[in-house]
């Protein structure tokens, strides 16, 4: 009986396991490429942090927050896990002077800031000992094919093909705050296809290309700043 | 009638309530009352005692955006939540802030100026008209600064601009609301920081 049960078990588990394999294949068609530019020497203390901040002055575009605490978040975990200060936190105690059309844009501007006396007692009570700028965006491109969905009193169902291209670019600025100098630049570019079948149900096979940019980023910068 | 036929007529007719529904939610103007909160600024006070004076305009300020048809479409009102941004900012430029009903009532409150907001402009830009993936407001300001008794001391004109990207399952209603208090927080950094650059304001704050 109970050789039976194993049996039975064994058997509807195995197209189970031969989808999740398929959809794990089909949906990780990404790749990411991570650039690094030093132009400083980097280290942190135990008791030093830092602020991720997304540059948000482009017309047309602007590096979304959920990247950035996605970003953030990988940050503060594993090893040499970094003490981050949430973007809101930081931008919601230094207001109005990191705001999109105040917000330092070149490591000269950070100078004058400091000497804001306000800003520098902020700085020193979060303990920032960089500040990393990210600007970039996710683009959708080449979308083809179509999906079609009916339903009737017999039930719905849908039939047809979709697919389309994700790019994410995304570049770090590091400033170290002790030295009002850009320590150094990494450049992220993850490219992917999705696809989207629908056979009676649409089955998304989604690649995740922002989140492996995120986490390529992330990984990167932490050793980076970590003076890796 | 059948068991099945009945299933099927009380399915057509959930069916057309739906679409008759979403049909006339579709045709309503749709109000957007902004809300949000502001912080405080981290900046220097002036040692001024300011009364401030909010005109009936400005307290029930609201846009209406038109469809392209000329039909209402949108309606926003953003009066409450000026006046809420204007409180939170004030307090931080100046020692003493008091919120006067009347150009009469500031002459008795002793305060060094009157501050009164205006609304001169307001825009809005949607995803759909411009073909962007952001939504965008523009306000315009007109800043007026008088002397208790109600002498000129300076008017100036400020912009404010607010965006926020298009996201899956966030409404028309969340983006604007988003994009208004990015543009009201653009209003209170560059008000709180250009104030004492102002021509006017600064000579008149070098004769106090």
């Amino acid at each position: 009986m109970k050789t039976i049960e194993s049996t039975k078990s064994g058997i509807s588990k195995k197209p189970a396991l031969v989808l999740v394999v398929l959809l794990s294949v089909l949906a990780s068609c990404t790749s990411t490429t991570v650039d690094e530019f030093r132009q400083g020497e980097t280290g942190i203390e135990n008791d030093e942090s830092v602020v991720i901040l997304g540059r948000r002055q482009a017309s047309d575009y602007e590096t979304r927050a959920e990247f950035v605490d996605c970003v953030g978040d990988r940050m503060t975990q594993g090893a040499n896990a970094i003490s981050i200060i949430p973007e809101q936190e930081f931008v919601d105690a230094m207001f109005p002077w990191f705001e999109p059309r105040t917000a330092p844009l070149r490591t000269q501007d950070l100078e004058k800031l400091m000497a804001e006396q306000v800003v520098a007692d902020k700085m020193d009570e979060f303990g920032v000992r960089y500040i990393v700028w990210l600007d970039g965006f996710t683009e959708t491109t080449d979308r083809s094919g179509s999906i079609s969905c009916t339903v009737g009193p017999g039930g719905a169902g849908c039939f047809g093909f979709g697919s389309w291209e994700d790019d994410a670019n995304f570049d770090a600025r590091v400033w170290d705050v002790g030295t009002f100098s850009n320590v150094g630049t990494i450049s992220t570019d993850a490219t992917g296809q999705s696809y989207v079948p629908a056979l009676i149900i649409p089955i998304p096979l989604i690649a995740r290309v922002e989140a492996n940019a995120c986490s390529r980023l992330a990984d990167q910068l932490k050793g980076f700043v970590n003076g890796g | 009638m059948t068991k099945l036929e009945q299933y099927i007529g009380r399915y057509i007719r959930q069916v057309a309530a739906l679409i008759l529904a979403s049909t006339l939610t579709a045709c309503g103007v749709s109000n957007v009352v902004i809300d949000g909160s502001f912080p405080t600024p981290n900046i220097s006070k002036l040692p001024l005692t300011v009364a401030v004076l909010y005109d009936d305009a400005l307290r029930q300020f609201s846009y209406m955006e038109y469809s392209e048809t000329g039909q209402e479409e949108i309606n926003i009102e953003s009066g409450q939540s000026h006046i809420q941004l204007f409180n939170a900012v004030l307090p931080a430029m100046f020692d003493n802030v008091i919120e006067v009903q009347s150009q009469a009532e500031a002459v008795s409150s002793g305060a060094d100026a009157v501050f009164i907001p205006v609304i001169e402009e307001f825009q809005l830009a949607l995803p759909s008209k411009t073909r962007l993936d952001v939504y965008e407001i523009w306000i315009k300001y007109n800043m007026r600064l008088e002397s208790a008794e109600g002498d000129y001391i300076a008017d100036w004109v400020l912009t404010s601009y607010g965006k926020t990207p298009t996201e899956t399952f966030r409404s028309n209603e969340a983006a604007i609301n988003e994009a208004a208090i990015v543009a009201l927080r653009d209003l209170a950094s560059s008000f709180s920081l250009s104030f004492s650059q102002v021509p006017e304001v600064r000579d008149w704050l070098n004769s106090q």
